[in-house]
């Protein structure tokens, strides 16, 4: 239950509330996940509403495209810097209402492994900006610390930005029921000019995974069936999986130009 | 904490919670036209509202951060143009356009779809199709498939850029034509955002279908044409039409502690606590109410299904049971209260696998004394129904066979997800008397059903059906009334009672599982000597509907096809069936009653022998199908819940339905043309085409019956009371037209109510696709009544008037809002009713009828779908779906249509992605709209409804059923179309990625063993 609101104008601000220590104080972005604990009287949280925060802006810089942690999926999306593949991933991703709505940022601390924006996004390696602390994260390194503890994971801290390197080649493929459904299995790559190349998969579990990252691409179907060999739920076999993981990677990095164009 | 909010141009300061959603916010303030879809996610979007002009889901914000944005509803849009002395702008051209278009079916997500639109049109004048189904991305429909929706924007945005756009009027084109197009300046093939193909559809921007017509209904002035839906205006506004749309002082909030294991005893219950917490004002335990066995099935007396529910008791037999009911000033309250009910359960084995439910030694679900069976159910073997039907000598007719194929199909447990979710709201009125206000599709079954339980007289009980966000069957069942009432008893206070989503999938019904063992014998030539279907159905922990749905699947599936030459004349057809109970939430009513889990077995099976012999799997199926003239070779066997009687089917439109779907899909340059079924470019793909046949039924005769009452007003309008309930068919308009016709005036003269069990003749509901004709028959007959008092005034008034010869009744024609002598002299019906009210010989010009049928004469179909395949992935894309009908004469083209793309959209689900599934303890995996997947508009595949009329003799305008039969060809046609593209052979529905992907493997094995 939402038990405190605040919509401080300052990062400063917003930092010093997060910070406490009770009650649980959880930044707010679009609130598509934060607003539904309304009803839940186990759980006592105040949330601090970023909105007026400055975090709403994309910008280009060095190469980097610097993404608002508040900026909205719809938002990035439209964003004329933003790559064909990951602004598909996005349309796949939820509804134009709740696009209008989530943020990035909250949607990288909410998100589990069926997420096909977090499985194209962590294809390009980005770095998470927090309030106050010197050094960036890799979003896999977020994701495999966040473990299962999604709201938890952002506990005293605020996510201000996420950069992401623009001069990689991002394509996107997956599988599912119907073409707007949570993928079965979705693969993602990015490979950049020094031949860098990185794979990650979709479609299960806790987050999306990283399956390759190497100086070029090869073995990334192998490196694909080997990630998914034990990624069994109801949905489907770690059999299908494994071999469809494989399948994608080597479309994606095979036919790569005619890939991007059906993006 | 205060919150400002500016809400549609105007400052409102509310006081509310730091987590009082937006949702909630606007709802309070009298913002009914936001609705609450139930979903935990934001997934439906029947709450959208604009937020700086974006569309957003308004349950998942909170509405302290729509502090300093502008908020805007569909309050703000538009309005009735006449309000007496005082005229407006009207409807605006968005809310006109959805009117004219038959965009509104149930009309729940009506608002936030013109909402969305107007979105859309704000930034973008000339959108092309994929930017319409983009907007409507974040909106759930599951009455329209999105079509007319998409279609009405795209007229709108013609119109505001001040082009010429033609009215939807008269006839439907040429009725044998589409009407015309108009031009919108969008391009005909539209490419995604991102400029690929991939979600490409070629919508026709058409909104007649085309019609095949019957000399009979040209005459028509009324039916068959495309009037606008009598409800629309109103929920193009969003009007407080629905259950939850009222406000009550005092109102309680119900909350049900459902139960967490699958199979228990309830050893201890002890509600001490949660009954202290300050706002809880009653929790009720099995402790606290009567203890009565009952039927939850909606349908007729006596209901043909065993009683064995109890609004509470002390066993529980799925998880998601009901264990205890709460109610608390708040919702909050009512949770919490929920968590202090202590509860020791003893838990018992389970059962959940259907073959395991009558093994020796399973676990008995129904154990209980007061279990009333119906006739051959045995609870002590789990067993809720028991069918044997043998006609004819079928294994006579094996023997003659030159082959004989066997398969084993299965069907999956779906969802009916009507968007609007469960809800009543009960109280006591001024004379004690028990107003149950609800979202059903059975008022006076719910009336009839609930005395008893609640301890009350019928005549002590009125049930009143506002409009329903959809029901598709789920609403035939006296699911969650009783828990709204029992507690308005306990406590005298009003109380509201909504599922949520995820009780929809855990404690509602839904279509039957099932899994089906075909045996078929053919000649070498094709000819159909036996035909014979062994089914286990799973109804769940209930028998609700387990008799009847279940008939049903061999009643209609099983019928279709008879055989040739000789067995034409003595069909060989067995249909044997066990309903089984296992730990499972109940199976029940769900559009198609059955029947689309027979067709999915019996169109694949056609389909298998078709491929084995060579034989065209169209003339194989035609050759074998009933014609006109025919006995329906179960009407002497079965009928639900009276004794069968002999039915010849007198219309069928079946080859003419296959001539024109076949055309409209493109058959013959795709069926057979290797050349067509690769793809330039992308090697794994293959393209497939495939076809259903169909037919189903019209009702339930000597069974249902529907009433109507009309009466004449001053001005020469009517009034017609129906009990039958518009679940957003078009029922209420169709009846209207039927009148209308009858008494030669406008529809806008109809003024139409449907219905309350205190004011509205009884009706048995809505189901069994019977509105139009049971209901409607009843309609014309109270028509022709009135008609008939008018032409004995008009004569009198006429020859009163002088000017001619006397005229007598017989010879009046009513028409254009007069009764016309041959001669030409006339008299308007409003002279007509004023001189009845106020002057000579007074009366009252009013009637009453109902109608039973002897006979349900069978709506036919056939179904094409086109599919494309990743033969590496398994993923299947529906491309198109066309489905051709013979629904006798159309009454309304727009509403009859939007039946057939609608349930074709629905079905597509079935088809590839819809399915409920549960953990080896009863546990459901799915709870919400995000993991049980249903179309979206940019999803949905291009949709082409087709009639041929055909002219049922056994009605007054020669209709037959339209709303049910779509959602039976869909699966099969797209598992045919699958094996066309790739020779997978999918068993079992729906056909995800994976089975697909393990069909094809198994496939290139066998090829590789024969080779």
């Amino acid at each position: 239950m939402i038990v405190e609101y605040y919509r401080p104008e300052t990062l400063k601000q917003a930092s010093e509330l997060i910070a406490r220590a009770e009650p649980l104080t959880l930044p707010l972005a679009g609130g598509t996940t934060l607003s539904r604990q309304g009803q839940n009287p186990a759980v006592q949280v105040a949330v601090v509403d970023m909105q007026r925060l400055g975090l709403n802006e994309i910008r280009k810089e060095n190469g980097l495209l610097m993404i608002g942690a508040a900026v909205t999926l719809q938002h990035l999306a439209d964003h004329e810097l933003t790559p064909a593949a990951l602004a598909h991933s996005i349309r796949q991703e939820v509804g134009l209402n709740a696009r209008n709505q989530a943020s990035v940022g909250g949607m990288l601390v909410s998100c589990d492994g069926r997420s096909p924006f977090v499985t194209t996004l962590l294809a390009l390696d980005p770095r998470l900006v927090w309030y106050n602390e010197e050094e960036t994260q890799t979003l896999g390194d977020y994701l495999a610390l966040r473990g299962k503890a999604r709201l938890d994971s952002t506990r005293g801290r605020l996510m201000t930005e996420i950069r992401v390197l623009l001069n990689a080649k991002l394509r996107y493929e997956a599988v599912a029921r119907s073409p707007l459904d949570r993928p079965i299995v979705c693969a993602a790559s990015a490979q950049w000019p020094s031949g860098r190349s990185r794979l990650t998969l979709g479609g299960w579990g806790n987050a999306p995974i990283l399956a390759l990252d190497g100086p070029e691409a090869g073995g990334a179907a192998a490196a694909a069936r080997n990630a998914y060999i034990h990624a069994e739920d109801t949905w489907a076999s770690a059999e299908y999986r494994s071999a469809t993981a494989s399948r994608l990677a080597q479309r994606l990095f095979s036919n790569a130009e005619a890939q991007e164009e059906s993006l | 904490m205060k919150i400002l909010l500016l809400i549609n141009g105007n400052s409102l300061e509310i006081d509310a919670l730091p987590g009082t959603t937006l949702l909630d916010a606007l709802r309070h303030e009298g913002y009914f036209g936001v609705k609450f879809g139930g979903c935990q996610k934001g997934e439906c979007g029947a709450c959208t509202v604009l937020l700086d002009g974006k569309a957003v889901n308004s349950c998942s914000m909170l509405a302290a951060q729509a502090e300093g944005h502008a908020i805007s509803t569909i309050e703000a849009v538009g309005q009735h143009p006449d309000q007496g002395w005082k005229k407006t702008e009207g409807l605006s051209v968005l809310q006109q356009a959805f009117v004219d278009s038959g965009a509104v079916q149930c009309g729940y997500c009506t608002p936030a779809m013109i909402l969305a639109a107007q979105s859309l049109l704000a930034r973008e004048a000339n959108p092309t199709e994929q930017q319409v189904r983009e907007a409507f991305s974040g909106i759930l429909c599951r009455c329209t498939a999105y079509l007319k929706p998409i279609q009405a924007v795209l007229r709108a945005a013609a119109i505001l850029r001040g082009e010429y756009v033609p009215p939807i009027n008269g006839q439907a084109g040429e009725r044998s034509m589409p009407a015309p197009d108009w031009p919108t300046g969008a391009p005909e093939s539209p490419l995604n955002e991102d400029g690929s193909d991939t979600l490409m559809t070629q919508t026709s921007l058409r909104l007649m279908p085309k019609i095949v017509t019957t000399p009979q209904s040209s005459q028509l002035t009324t039916v068959g044409h495309p009037e606008r839906k009598v409800d629309a205006v109103k929920l193009v506004q969003g009007k407080p039409a629905f259950t939850d749309d009222v406000q009550m002082r005092g109102m309680l909030i119900a909350k049900v502690l459902h139960s967490p294991v699958a199979h228990a005893r309830i050893k201890r219950i002890d509600a001490s606590k949660a009954r202290a917490l300050p706002g809880v004002a009653a929790v009720l335990t099995w402790q606290d109410i009567p203890r009565v066995v009952y039927s939850t099935a909606g349908q007729s007396d006596p209901i043909p299904g065993p009683l064995d529910s109890f609004s509470l008791d002390h066993k529980v037999r799925f998880v998601g049971d009901r264990v205890a009911f709460v109610a608390a000033d708040t919702e909050a309250i009512a949770e919490q209260a929920l968590k202090l009910i202590e509860v020791e359960y003893e838990e018992l084995p389970r059962v959940i696998d259907p073959t395991q439910s009558m093994q020796p030694g399973a676990p008995v679900l129904h154990d209980e004394p007061e279990y009333v069976p119906f006739a051959d159910c045995d609870p002590q073997h789990n067993l809720a129904a028991r069918i044997r039907i043998d006609i004819g000598s079928v294994d006579h007719g094996f023997a003659e066979a030159d082959l004989i194929f066997e398969d084993d199909f299965e069907v999956p447990k779906v969802q009916q997800v009507h968007i609007e979710p469960h809800i009543a709201i009960t109280y006591w009125d001024e004379d004690d008397r028990l107003v149950i206000r609800t979202s059903t599709q059975v008022p006076f079954h719910a009336r009839r059903i609930l005395a008893p339980v609640l301890g009350l007289p019928i005549k002590r009980i009125r049930v009143i059906k506002p409009r329903i966000g959809g029901g598709f069957g789920g609403k035939q069942e006296v699911l969650m009334e009783d828990v709204a009432a029992h507690l308005t008893i306990a406590t005298r206070r009003p109380v509201r009672y909504e599922y949520t989503r995820e009780e929809e999938f855990i404690a509602a019904r839904a279509r039957h599982p099932m899994r089906i063992h075909m045996k078929t014998g053919v000649k070498r030539d094709g000819t159909i000597t036996a035909n014979e279907m062994i089914v286990l159905s799973d109804t769940g922990a209930y028998g609700c509907h387990a008799l009847t749905v279940t008939g049903n699947t061999g009643q209609k599936s099983m019928a279709l096809y008879v055989g040739d030459g000789a067995y034409r004349l003595s069909p060989n057809i067995r249909f044997y069936a066990d309903v089984v109970y296992t730990n499972t939430p109940p199976a029940g009513a769900y559009r198609g009653y059955g029947v689309p889990q027979g067709y999915w077995a019996v169109e694949r099976q056609m389909e298998k022998i078709a491929r084995e012999l060579h034989l065209d799997p169209i003339a194989f199926r035609l050759k074998n199908a009933v014609r006109a003239g025919e006995l329906h070779p179960f009407s002497t066997s079965w009928s639900e819940g009276r004794a069968p009687k002999p039915e010849i089917i007198h219309t069928v439109g079946l080859e003419e339905c296959v001539r024109q779907g076949r055309a409209a899909i493109g058959w013959d340059e795709k069926f057979g043309n290797s050349g067509w079924h690769t793809v330039n470019g992308k090697p794994a793909l293959r393209r497939g085409v495939g076809v259903a046949l169909m037919m189903q039924g019209t009702a339930i005769p000597y069974l249902d019956m529907g009433g109507a009452s009309l009466k004449m007003n001053d001005d020469g309008s009517f009034n017609l009371l129906v009990g039958a309930t518009d679940l957003g068919t078009g029922s209420d308009t169709v009846l209207a037209q039927m009148a209308a016709e009858v008494l030669g005036v406008p529809i806008e003269d109809m003024l139409v109510y449907s219905s309350d069990t205190d004011f509205t003749p009884f009706d048995k509901g809505a189901y069994a696709s019977s509105t139009t004709y049971i209901s409607g028959t009843a309609a014309v007959h109270a028509a022709q009544q009135v008609a008939e008092r008018i032409r004995l005034r008009a004569a009198r008034m006429l020859n009163d008037q002088g000017g001619g010869g006397n005229v007598t009744a017989e010879e009046i024609s009513l028409a254009g809002r007069k009764a016309i002598a041959p001669d030409g002299r006339s008299v308007t019906l409003a002279e007509v009713a004023h001189d009845a009210l106020h002057y000579t010989e007074q009366e009252q010009i009013m009637a009453v009828a109902s109608y039973v049928s002897p006979v349900a004469p069978p709506p036919f179909a056939a179904q094409f779908a086109e599919v494309t395949v990743d033969i590496e992935t398994g993923a299947v894309t529906v491309d198109k779906l066309v489905m051709a009908v013979d629904a006798g004469v159309i009454v309304n083209p727009l509403t009859a249509s939007g039946q057939i793309e609608g349930g074709m959209g629905q079905a597509l689900g079935y088809a590839v992605s819809e399915e409920m599934m549960y953990d080896a303890e009863g546990r459901a995996r799915e709870r919400d709209l995000v993991d049980y997947h249903i179309f979206r508009a940019p999803e949905m595949p291009e949709l082409q409804a087709l009639f041929v009329e055909t002219y049922e003799p056994s009605h007054p305008f020669g209709v037959k059923a339209v709303a049910e039969i779509p959602m039976d060809g869909v699966a099969p046609a797209v598992g045919n179309a699958i094996y066309d593209a790739c020779q997978a052979e999918i068993m079992v529905n729906p056909a995800t990625p994976e089975r697909v992907w393990r069909a094809i493997r198994k496939a290139a094995a066998d090829q590789e063993k024969t080779a």
